[in-house]
């Protein structure tokens, strides 16, 4: 998965051991890196193949027996406000958060990326240009976009992902936008340019692999981001529409019985944490393994 | 030729239905209100106050805070009758109020009133309100009624009269809720809309505006020169807390006195009753929860689908459950409290069996999906409501689910209520919604702006009838109920209206709204009035016992 | 740096004018408005809507009312608030006051306790205090602020009760003491996940520069490592940190929202939602161009302050 993805960070010069695989072991060192990638595939296994194995239905609304303490009889993770088995929904908001997330931080850290490495690096005009076109999108504060945007559009998965990442990819933009206008005048970087490499080549090969440790931080946070602003924009009334489970609408519904039904927040919130506590730590292994010093 | 008519005096025996769990009140009647003012009492509301003029269109916290600020000619009690309040008594035929055809109105007021800056009030205040309420520059909430006023005489400082230009009953409940407005204040400003009064607010009500801190509280104070018994209370604040969760949690910790809009949810109903030192009480609404279909939509149309539907509904389950049996199920669009409330109207059966046969005999056959379908459409609609709203939204899972066993699907597209109370509700886009209606204005029944089927916006019309219900005989009687001051006949006119509307189902009506609302023991005073829209009406009698 | 500033003000008053376009298009043209909370309302009819959507001037073409508002706003007047007919530019000072105490509050601790723990998490690095910060910066990153909110008020308010339930101070009572209990529960959850945020890109930042050469010689020269850390690592190190510095400005309005709904903090957060929520128009429109203002002055600082720090990087 994300090993089989790791570019090459320097110049493909043939050397003993290649760059990629040296990355590789320095990755698989990183026993932080490597609990949250298994974490992050059980929780994409459990989501993707559990609610096969699990006889209750994430549906099914049982007024009878609302709010079993979980570890009880029937229901292991007990059952929320309407009688629906938690782990089936947990099970299913799990697809829901971890795709909002997933994509949500793809999207964005690509668009931000891309434009800031542009900007960054040719300056004058380009860079102004695009920078102010960053900074105008920032003006807006995120609710606004949210709200505004979502009532335009009716909200599906997809579209709730969208306009996350549009609501994202600002920062990852201007953070690398600093870096590579930084990067640009070290020794470097003008060497390759007075050895005739390519604009995108100086840009993909020697200065975005030296910017990726705050790339990769940034992106991790936005994950983060994305799947909590999932659940902020539910709140707001243009979230998941229910009865479609996700983690975030999940945690908002359970806030009214945080201290008659506890678990109900405690579970979403521990997938939450765990889910973005995965990505966090995997950003910070690849970072390490990216890293060449 | 119009019958003797009659304001609408309650029998004093529905009071017992009002005010049904009011705990400790009797015992705590007992005591007196003290000397002089004292004490001081936090209101908390989740939604923010901030109109002060109050001919000015607003929401129901707004409403709250007026009742204390300023007064009206006559205000309207929880039984339904109206008490004298600027006025010294409330016309009607008998006492030459009114005239016989019902058109000529004169009105005298008490003597010795004054404003919170010591001005005196007259009639010449009176005819200043209703002449700016329909003044073609100033925003006024509503004109209904008031636009039928003509021909305004102030008679003398105490008397003032004038002609209607047609005969409107519902008038008497429209003044209970005007509040009159100083003229010596308003006459001046340069900007009718937007001027100084609005931030310094100056009325003849129990209490004075001391302070607003935006997004905070509004701090209000005893006016020791009421006219009026009390108030007893040195301070009265309404303290805006947007998380009904932390205001209930606000009042536990006693940090405010008394939740008022909108209230404590129905599922900690029960935990707040065992509270100690709080009194928690569950009191009629006058908001008619309902599913209300938009009948100009494709099937929705077919008085059979509807019926399948309402069968469908399990009802016991919906309030018992979602709503924690906190509300009344009902049957009517009015109250039960209400002196125009049917009784007979039949009672809603649970039986997906019988929706089922009556689907399958109007040709609706299952897919192989279960969803039902008839001449290539599907039995699949949207219902909506204001998103955000934790327990309707609940309520919705469980009637998809209902639905479900009939072979309907409703899917749920819920908004915000910027959005959903704007055009899309107000010209008939949806296919359904979950609302709260109240019907009739106040006390009175008159509800030809929802009913009548030339009130229907979308198809041109003005009123506010968004589920385009059209029904000839309906019509006919709205407007007789509109032109009768008979209350007797009334009465019998408003009982046809409702058994025809419930046979019609033009709206599938689940339940009638209680609000559940808590005060700190030791208040006295608290009377909640479903004809009034906040429960905060007659802070000037509260006090602390002891 | 003189005429870059001139062209910078040049560019950023031509993005106000758009994104004042922009906003006032978006906010107009979403659906719903600001008389539909009167829909419901007992006693108000749709020809009373109709009127008074006309009074406010609302039924005129799109262009007309932005120019209309546009004029008003270069004339000094940033109109009145449909919900309590204020002047605009009042009700956001008001309200302005207390989002900058809290923010004030939760940065001094996030900025301390978070440069603390990521330096040192840097210089230790897999070492157990790195790992446990770590740890716990990703779990507070994780937990979903509205609810560590309410939790702590549970424990602390309701349960323990030594700290008030919300707001910014009690009715009657406006001593020092009493505004800074009121302070503190929601400085912490608010302080709480930025602490996370600052570790995590200190130590990030602190890494990049420990591994330079420039220190490696320092080291080789045999200073002394807290001469190291402080003189070079870092002053270096904190570079970055001014860009999300920069960054954080615009979170000033809307970031603190979720704090100020748990606790009931009247700061800009809450008057944006509520504006938003209510179609208020004028106000949602001043406060949209406060906070581009806002952005833009933080975007320029920050990037001449980079410039400043950085002697390599030209400002074009």
């Amino acid at each position: 998965m994300a090993t089989a993805s790791i570019p090459h960070a320097a110049t493909a010069t043939a050397t003993a051991t290649r760059p990629g695989n040296r990355a590789l072991r320095r990755f698989l060192r990183h026993r932080l890196a490597l609990f949250g990638l298994v974490t992050i595939l059980l929780l994409s296994l459990n989501s993707g193949l559990g609610p096969l194995l699990n006889p209750f239905d994430d549906l099914y609304i049982d007024v009878m027996h609302r709010f079993a303490a979980p570890f009880g009889d029937s229901h292991l993770l007990g059952t929320d406000a309407l009688g629906r088995d938690m782990l089936a929904r947990l099970m299913m908001a799990g697809r829901v958060s971890l795709t909002v997330g997933f994509v949500a931080m793809i999207i964005s850290t690509a668009i931000g990326t891309t434009i800031g490495a542009i900007a960054g690096y040719y300056g004058r005009f380009i860079g102004a240009a695009l920078m102010r076109t960053v900074d105008a999108m920032l003006c807006f504060p995120a609710i606004f976009l949210l709200l505004t945007l979502a009532t335009l559009v009716s909200p599906s998965l997809t579209t709730i992902t969208l306009i996350i990442s549009l609501t994202a990819w600002m920062e990852v933009a201007r953070v690398v936008e600093a870096q590579i206008r930084s990067l640009r005048e070290r020794d470097f970087a003008v060497a390759a340019e007075v050895m005739g490499a390519s604009d995108a080549r100086t840009i993909f090969r020697e200065l975005l692999p030296n910017a990726v440790a705050p790339i990769v931080v940034a992106a991790t946070l936005i994950v983060a981001r994305a799947i909590l602003l999932e659940s902020y924009v539910s709140f707001l009334g243009y979230g998941i529409q229910p009865p479609v489970a996700s983690w975030g609408n999940m945690l908002n519904n359970a806030q009214q019985y945080l201290t008659t039904a506890p678990w109900l927040a405690i579970f979403p919130g521990a997938m939450i944490t765990l889910a973005v506590t995965s990505f966090n730590f995997l950003g910070d292994g690849l970072r390490d393994a990216l890293d060449p010093r | 030729m119009l019958a003797l008519p009659t304001p609408h005096i309650r029998r004093r025996a529905l009071l017992g239905a009002a005010g049904a769990t009011l705990i400790g009140a009797g015992a705590q009647a007992q005591t007196k209100p003290p000397a002089a003012p004292k004490g001081q009492v936090i209101v908390g509301v989740s939604q923010e106050p901030t109109r002060f003029h109050p001919l000015a269109p607003a929401i129901e916290v707004d409403q709250g805070v007026w009742w204390n600020l300023f007064s009206p000619l006559w205000n309207v009690q929880p039984d339904g009758g109206y008490q004298p309040v600027l006025a010294r008594e409330v016309p009607s035929v008998e006492n030459g109020g009114i005239s016989a055809d019902g058109l000529l109105w004169r009105i005298r007021l008490r003597d010795g009133i004054k404003w919170h800056d010591g001005t005196a009030f007259t009639a010449e205040d009176v005819k200043f309100t209703l002449q700016l309420i329909n003044n073609p520059d100033f925003r006024a909430a509503s004109r209904t009624g008031h636009n039928l006023v003509q021909d305004i005489k102030v008679v003398s400082a105490t008397e003032i009269t004038w002609r209607m230009s047609e005969v409107y009953a519902p008038y008497l409940s429209r003044l209970s809720w005007t509040f009159i407005v100083p003229k010596h204040a308003l006459e001046k400003a340069t900007d009718i809309n937007n001027a100084p009064f609005i931030n310094a607010p100056i009325g003849t009500g129990p209490f004075k505006w001391a302070e607003r801190v935006p997004g905070d509280h509004i701090t209000l104070v005893a006016n020791r020169d009421y006219f009026g018994d009390g108030p007893y209370l040195e301070r009265l604040v309404f303290k805006y807390i947007p998380d009904l969760t932390v205001m209930y949690t606000q009042l536990r910790t006693g940090e405010i006195d008394h939740t008022s809009i909108q209230g404590i949810t129905p599922d900690l109903f029960e935990q707040a009753k065992t509270l100690k030192d709080r009194v928690v009480t569950k009191t009629p609404a006058a908001w008619i929860e309902s599913i209300t279909p938009n009948l100009g939509w494709s099937f929705l149309a077919d008085k059979a689908v509807r019926e399948a539907l309402y069968l469908g509904i399990n009802k016991k389950a919906f309030v018992g459950a979602i709503y924690y049996g906190v509300p009344d199920p009902t049957e009517s669009i009015y109250p039960a409290q209400s002196a125009f409330y049917n009784p007979d109207l039949p009672k809603q059966d649970y039986s997906p069996a019988k929706a089922n046969a009556l689907l399958d005999a109007a040709g609706w056959v299952r897919g192989s999906d279960g969803v039902r379908a008839k001449g290539g459409v599907r039995l699949e609609f949207t219902n909506s409501t204001t998103a955000g709203n934790q327990v309707r939204e609940q309520g919705q899972q469980l009637l998809v689910q209902d639905w479900k066993a009939i072979g309907a699907a409703m899917k749920i597209n819920n908004m915000p209520g910027a959005v959903i109370w704007g055009d899309y509700w107000a010209m008939s886009k949806f296919q359904s919604v979950m609302v709260g209606v109240s019907f009739g204005i106040g006390a009175d029944p008159e509800v030809t702006d929802r009913l009548a089927s030339t009130a229907i916006p979308a198809k041109g019309g003005s009123g506010r009838n968004t589920s385009q219900y059209a029904n000839p005989a309906v019509d006919a009687l709205l407007k007789e109920g509109a032109t009768t001051f008979d209350f007797a006949k009334r009465k019998e006119i408003y009982r046809k209206i409702q058994s025809i509307v419930r046979d019609d189902l033009a709206i599938l009506p689940l339940f009638q709204s209680y609000s559940v609302e808590g005060l700190k023991k030791g208040l006295v005073g608290y009377a909640p009035n479903i004809n009034t829209l906040s429960n905060c009406w007659n802070c000037g009698s509260w006090y602390w016992a002891a | 740096m003189a005429s870059y500033l001139v062209k910078r003000a040049i560019q950023s008053l031509i993005l106000l004018w758009l994104v004042s376009m922009i906003g006032f298009a978006i906010l107009h043209l979403a659906p719903g408005g600001p008389l539909a909370q009167f829909a419901l309302t007992p006693g108000m009819t749709d020809a009373d809507l109709k009127r008074m959507a006309q009074q406010m001037g609302l039924d005129r073409p799109l262009p007309i009312q932005y120019l209309e508002w546009a004029w008003r706003l270069l004339c000094g007047d940033w109109g009145n608030s449909y919900r309590d007919s204020k002047p605009v530019l009042s009700i956001i000072a008001g309200h302005l006051g207390a989002t900058f105490e809290l923010m004030f509050a939760s940065t001094t601790i996030a900025v301390l306790l978070g440069s603390w723990v990521g330096v040192l998490g840097a210089v230790r690095r897999y070492s157990l205090f790195d790992t446990l910060a770590t740890v716990g910066a990703m779990i507070a990153l994780s937990i979903p602020t509205f609810w560590f909110g309410l939790i702590f008020i549970y424990i602390f308010s309701v349960t323990l009760g030594w700290l008030p339930a919300g707001s910014r101070f009690t009715i009657g009572d406006g001593s020092l003491l009493d505004y800074a209990l009121h302070l503190i529960a929601p400085s912490i959850v608010l302080g709480f996940v930025t602490v996370a945020i600052w570790s995590r890109f200190m130590r990030a930042s602190m890494l990049d520069v420990i591994n330079q050469d420039y220190v490696r010689t320092a080291r080789a020269k045999g200073l002394p490592e807290r001469v190291i850390l402080v003189k070079h690592t870092i002053r270096n190190a904190i570079l970055p940190m001014i860009t999300i510095a920069g960054l954080q400005l615009p979170t000033l309005l809307s970031g603190a929202l979720v704090t100020e709904t748990v606790f009931t903090w009247p700061g800009m957060g809450r008057l944006f939602l509520d504006s938003i929520s209510y179609r208020d128009y004028p106000a949602v429109m001043g406060i949209l161009m406060c906070s581009a203002l806002l952005v833009l002055i933080g975007s320029l600082l920050a990037d001449v302050l980079y410039s400043v720090a950085d002697p390599r990087i030209r400002l074009d």
